[in-house]
């Protein structure tokens, strides 16, 4: 098992990218390997809870749960959430909220690292 | 190096992918990007499917859901799912990219 950091920019509705990249974790924990996501830039309105499903709008707070309960290790960077409104009781069950350390420190660490660009 | 370079865009990308060199290179279209493995302007290839040394990917979930099929895809380009992704990136690239 190897582990795979992906570092998400884009937003969830607007770009496809966030969705890209939920599948992708998933499709590498489903091979065994260890995923670390974070969350930052425009990426971070997956830190605001209670986000309703419309039908033609991603939503992935139920995705993202079940992968943080199979061990998916999801982290938000902490000031973009704050720039724009979302606090910590905001934050969904099972995130975290950090500050860029915990990227930073993930990028050494990982065996891959993928950073997917924000809009 | 080995690197993987995702391409998600159907323009603004391809002078970036010119400067990228590497020992060993993939390209894998992915959301957008998958247009450069479909369409042909003025008959000719995508000029990103023209990178020298290049072994190109596009991934089959972003096609169909474009509306293409396999039967549209450049030969030069190998039809990828999200698991054949991951086992690039572990097993084949060291580094990765995002365009």
């Amino acid at each position: 098992m190897a582990e795979l950091t992906l570092g998400v920019f884009p937003s969830l509705v607007g770009s496809m990218s966030l969705d890209f990249s939920f599948k992708l974790a998933e499709a590498a924990m489903v091979k065994g390997h260890k995923v670390n996501l974070w969350l930052s830039g425009n990426a971070v309105m997956m830190a605001k809870k209670g986000q309703k499903a419309f039908k033609d709008y991603s939503h992935l707070e139920k995705r993202m749960k079940e992968l943080i309960g199979k061990g998916m290790e999801i982290t938000v960077c902490e000031a973009c959430a704050e720039a724009r409104g979302y606090h910590k009781e905001d934050v969904p069950e099972g995130m975290k909220r950090a500050s860029m350390d915990w990227y930073l420190a993930k990028t050494v660490k990982t065996d891959r690292l993928l950073h997917i660009g924000g809009e | 190096m080995k690197l993987a370079v995702f391409l998600s865009d159907w323009r603004r990308t391809e002078e970036t992918l010119e400067r990228l060199k590497a020992d060993k290179l993939g390209i894998i279209l992915v959301e957008n990007g998958i247009y450069h493995a479909v369409v042909k302007e003025g008959g000719k290839d995508s000029p990103v499917l023209s990178k020298a040394g290049a072994t190109f990917y596009a991934l089959t979930d972003d096609l169909e859901t474009r509306g293409y099929t396999a039967a549209n895809v450049n030969p030069k380009v190998k039809l990828v799912n999200y698991g054949d992704i991951v086992d690039l990136i572990m097993k084949d690239y060291e580094k990765t990219a995002w365009l």
